[in-house]
C-alpha cells in the first residue's frame, strides 16, 4: 500500500520538522529574533448533489500556519504546514479515497548570502522541468559568475486514483537545475528530473533548458524546451513574449508546441494519458495566440485575445475574443468578456460569455457572476448552458470573516442545479514588529 | 541505489562548491512595500521597478500563462510576497474544492474552471490537455477516475 506508505513517511517528516524548527527557533539567544506565527484557518460547508442524485453535505477545515524567525544578523528560519479534512454531515460519503490531506509541511533555512536555502519536508519544487510536489530536500545557491545552481530529491508525493492503469506512478524523485544569469539581461537555465518506479525501473527522464531574456525593459522573452529521453522525443516547445511599447500598453504572444508521445507518457489520469485514443491518434499540437492590454483609461481595463490550436489529424480551432474591466480599488469591480470558439467539429463551435461585479458596502460585500456558454449545435438537446454565482460576505473584525455562494446552472449534463457554500475565514498573526510586506 | 550515490556526491560537490560563492547578499524576505494596499487586485511591478523584476508585472495579460516560467527560475522572489498557502490554493494534489469554489467572492482572479464545469470540461480538456496536465496529469486524479477509466 504505497498510499499508506506515503502518508505515513509524510508524519514522520512533519513531527521530524517541527522538533528540528523547535530546537533550532530557540537555541541562540545571542541574536535578536524577530519571531512570529501567523495563519488562516478556513471552514467550509457545501452542500450539492452528485451526478447520481445523492446529497452531498460535507464540512471541510483548511488550516495553514506559518512560523518564522527572521534574525537580526539576516537568517531566516521558518516552518510552513498546510492540510485540510473532511467530515460528511449528510448520509453518503463524498469521496472514498480520501478524507484529507496534508498539502505541505516544511522547514527551511535561509542564508543571509547567496540565497542559500534548504528546505526539508513536504514542498511543492518548481525548478526548471521540475513542478513536483515531494516528500525530501531541496537546497539552492548563488555562486559566481552569475552560476546558480539547486537540486532535490524525495518521495514523489501524487494522488493515485484506484482505477486499472498501468503505471500507478513513481516512488523516489530527483533532479537540479544550474543556471547561469546577467541580473539586467538574461538567466539561461539547464535543468534534469528522474523518476523511479517501485522496483528502480525508470519512470521518468526529462531534460530541459529554460530561457529568460530581457535586453530592454519593455521586452521579456520567457520560455523553455523539454526533452523525454525514455520516450525520446521533445516532450514541449513552449515560449511566450510581452512587450510594452508604453506603460498603458502591453502586448503578448506565445507559441507552443506539443508532443503528446512524449509529453502525456506516464500519466496516471487516464483522461491525459497517451493510453487515451484521442490523444494517441494525434502525435502533435500546436498552439499560437497573441493578446493586447490597454490600461490607459484610468480605472479601465480592456483587452483582446486570440489563440490558434491546431492538431495534425483532427483538424483546427480558433478562440477570440475580448474582455473589459473597471476597478475602483478596494470598493467596486465590474467586468465581462465575450469569446467565440470557432473549431472544424460541432462541439468546438460555441460563443462563450462571463459578466461579473462585485461591491464593497461597509464591512460586507456582494458580488454576482454568470457565464454562458451557446453551442452552435445542440449538445444532449441543450443550446444554452450557464451558471450564476451570487456571494455574500461580511467582514466580522480585522481576523473574521464569513460568506456564502449559492450556484445556479443548467447544462447538458445537469437539467437544474443548485449548489452552496459557507465559509468562514480566520487569520492570525504575532507578528508585533511588522514590516510593510503582509504576505499572504 | 547507484542513482541515490549519484546525487549524493553531486550534492556534496554543490556543498564543496560553496567556496566559490558569490558573496552577494540575499533577496530580502519580505518584499520591503507592501504592494496590497495599493488596493488594485494584481500589482503593477514597473510602477517602482524599472530593474528586470519589472518583467514580473502581474498586470501583463498573460501573466498567468508566465508564471509557471518564473516560478522555475526564480521560486524565492514569489515567496517574498506569497506565502505557500497562495500557491496551494490553486496548486494542490488531493483536494475536493476547485478553486474557483474557494473564492467565488473574487471574481476578478484568474481562477481556473469557473463555473459548473462537467459539459465544459469535456471540450476544454479536449482542445488543450496541456494546461489539465498541470493539475490532474499525476494528481487530483481521484475523482476523474470514475468516470475516465
Ligand atoms: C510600490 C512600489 C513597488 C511595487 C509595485 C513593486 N515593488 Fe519590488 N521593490 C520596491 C522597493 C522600494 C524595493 C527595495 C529597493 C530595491 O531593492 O529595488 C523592492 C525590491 C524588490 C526586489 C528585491 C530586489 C533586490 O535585488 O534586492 C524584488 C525581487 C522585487 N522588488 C520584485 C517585485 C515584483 C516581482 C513586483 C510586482 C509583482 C514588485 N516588486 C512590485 C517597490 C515596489
Ligand atoms: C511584490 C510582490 C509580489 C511578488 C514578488 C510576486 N507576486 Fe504574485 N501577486 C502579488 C499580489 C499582491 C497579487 C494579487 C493577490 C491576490 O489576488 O490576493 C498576486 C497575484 C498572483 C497570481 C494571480 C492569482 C490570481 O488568482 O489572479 C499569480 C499566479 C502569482 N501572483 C504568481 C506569482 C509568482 C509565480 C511569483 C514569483 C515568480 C510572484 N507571483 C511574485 C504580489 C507579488
Ligand atoms: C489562480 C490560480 C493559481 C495560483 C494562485 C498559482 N498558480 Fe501556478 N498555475 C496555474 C495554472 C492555471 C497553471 C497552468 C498554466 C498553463 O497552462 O500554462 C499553473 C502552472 C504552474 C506551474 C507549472 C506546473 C507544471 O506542471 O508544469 C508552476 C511551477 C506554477 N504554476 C507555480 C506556481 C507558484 C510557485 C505559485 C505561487 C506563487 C502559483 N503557481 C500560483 C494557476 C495558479
Ligand atoms: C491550477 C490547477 C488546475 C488546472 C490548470 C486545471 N484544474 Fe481542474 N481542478 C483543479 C482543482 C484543485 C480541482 C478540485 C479537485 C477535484 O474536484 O477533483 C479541479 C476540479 C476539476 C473538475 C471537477 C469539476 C467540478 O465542477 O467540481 C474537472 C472536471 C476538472 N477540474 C477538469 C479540468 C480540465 C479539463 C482542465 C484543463 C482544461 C483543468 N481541470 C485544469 C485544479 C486545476
Ligand atoms: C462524470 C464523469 C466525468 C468525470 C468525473 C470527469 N470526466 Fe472528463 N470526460 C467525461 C466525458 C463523458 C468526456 C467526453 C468523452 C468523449 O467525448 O469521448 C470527457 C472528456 C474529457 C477530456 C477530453 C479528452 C477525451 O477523452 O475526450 C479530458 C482531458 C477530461 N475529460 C479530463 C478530465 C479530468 C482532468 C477530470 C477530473 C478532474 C475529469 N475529466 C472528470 C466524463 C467525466
Amino acid at each position: 500500500m504505497k498510499l499508506y506508505h506515503t502518508s505515513k513517511s509524510c508524519l514522520v517528516l512533519g513531527a521530524g520538522a517541527a522538533v528540528l524548527a523547535s530546537t533550532l527557533f530557540w537555541s541562540t539567544p545571542l541574536i535578536a529574533s524577530d519571531y512570529s506565527i501567523s495563519g488562516e484557518s478556513n471552514t467550509i460547508f457545501r452542500m450539492r448533489r452528485t451526478i447520481d442524485d445523492k446529497k452531498l453535505l460535507p464540512a471541510y477545515e483548511y488550516l495553514h500556519l506559518n512560523m518564522t524567525d527572521n534574525r537580526s544578523d539576516g537568517t531566516g528560519l521558518s516552518l510552513h504546514i498546510g492540510g485540510w479534512g473532511r467530515t460528511d454531515l449528510g448520509d453518503s460519503p463524498t469521496s472514498d479515497s480520501a478524507d484529507g490531506d496534508v498539502q505541505y509541511a516544511y522547514v527551511t533555512y535561509r542564508a543571509p548570502k547567496d540565497n542559500t536555502a534548504v528546505t526539508f519536508g513536504r514542498q511543492f519544487v518548481s525548478e526548471g522541468v521540475a513542478a513536483e510536489r515531494i516528500d525530501g530536500l531541496y537546497l539552492r545557491n548563488d555562486f559566481l559568475y552569475g552560476l546558480s545552481a539547486s537540486a532535490f530529491f524525495g518521495n514523489s508525493v501524487i494522488t493515485e486514483p484506484g482505477s486499472a492503469v498501468q503505471n500507478q506512478g513513481g516512488t523516489f524523485v530527483y533532479g537540479a537545475r544550474l543556471s547561469q544569469s546577467n541580473k539586467k539581461y538574461y538567466t539561461v537555465g539547464l535543468s534534469a528530473l528522474k523518476g523511479e518506479t517501485e522496483n528502480n525501473g525508470k519512470y521518468r527522464e526529462e531534460e530541459g533548458i529554460d530561457l529568460w531574456v530581457h535586453p530592454l525593459q519593455q521586452i521579456d522573452l520567457t520560455g523553455r524546451s523539454t526533452y523525454n529521453s525514455i520516450t525520446n522525443g521533445w516532450m514541449e516547445h513552449s515560449y511566450l513574449v510581452t512587450y510594452a511599447p508604453l506603460s498603458s500598453i502591453r502586448i503578448g504572444a506565445d507559441y507552443a508546441e506539443i508532443n503528446f508521445k512524449d509529453y502525456l507518457y506516464n500519466m496516471t489520469n487516464p483522461a491525459l494519458s497517451v493510453i487515451n485514443p484521442v490523444w494517441n491518434a494525434n502525435d502533435k499540437m500546436t498552439a499560437a495566440g497573441g493578446s493586447v492590454a490597454y490600461s490607459g483609461l484610468g480605472n479601465l481595463m480592456v483587452s483582446a485575445d486570440y489563440k490558434y490550436y491546431s492538431y495534425d489529424k483532427s483538424g483546427h480551432a480558433n478562440y477570440f475574443g475580448g474582455k473589459a474591466s473597471y476597478s475602483l480599488p478596494q470598493s467596486f469591480v465590474v467586468g465581462g468578456s465575450v469569446h467565440r470558439m470557432d473549431g472544424v467539429v460541432d462541439k468546438l463551435c460555441y460563443n462563450e460569455y462571463r459578466a461579473f461585479a462585485s461591491k464593497k458596502i461597509g464591512q460586507a460585500d456582494l458580488t454576482l457572476d454568470a457565464i454562458n456558454v451557446n453551442y452552435d449545435k445542440k449538445i444532449n438537446g441543450v443550446t444554452n448552458s450557464y451558471a450564476v454565482t451570487g456571494a455574500a460576505g461580511y467582514e466580522v473584525n480585522r481576523k473574521l470573516r464569513v460568506g456564502a455562494d449559492v450556484e445556479y446552472s443548467k447544462n447538458p449534463d445537469f437539467d437544474r442545479e443548485v449548489r452552496a457554500l459557507v465559509k468562514a475565514t480566520y487569520t492570525f498573526d504575532t507578528n508585533s514588529a511588522a514590516e510593510g510586506g503582509t504576505k499572504k | 541505489m547507484k542513482n541515490k550515490i549519484v546525487i549524493m556526491s553531486t550534492l556534496l560537490l554543490m556543498l564543496s562548491l560553496l567556496y566559490a560563492c558569490a558573496n552577494t547578499n540575499s533577496l530580502p524576505r519580505v518584499h520591503p512595500e507592501d504592494v496590497r494596499s495599493l488596493g488594485m487586485p494584481r500589482p503593477n511591478c514597473s510602477e517602482c521597478h524599472t530593474d528586470s523584476w519589472s518583467a514580473l508585472n502581474h498586470r501583463a495579460p498573460n501573466y498567468l500563462a508566465k508564471h509557471r516560467f518564473y516560478a522555475a527560475s526564480s521560486r524565492q522572489v514569489c515567496s517574498m510576497c506569497h506565502t505557500e498557502s497562495f500557491c496551494s490554493d490553486c496548486h494542490t494534489r488531493k483536494d475536493e474544492i476547485k478553486p474557483s469554489d474557494k473564492f467565488s467572492d473574487q471574481p476578478e482572479r484568474w481562477l481556473p474552471h469557473r463555473g459548473d464545469y462537467f459539459s465544459q470540461h469535456k471540450i476544454d480538456g479536449r482542445i488543450n490537455p496541456v494546461s489539465c496536465v498541470k493539475c490532474h496529469g499525476r494528481q487530483n486524479n481521484q475523482r476523474c477516475a470514475t468516470c475516465h477509466k
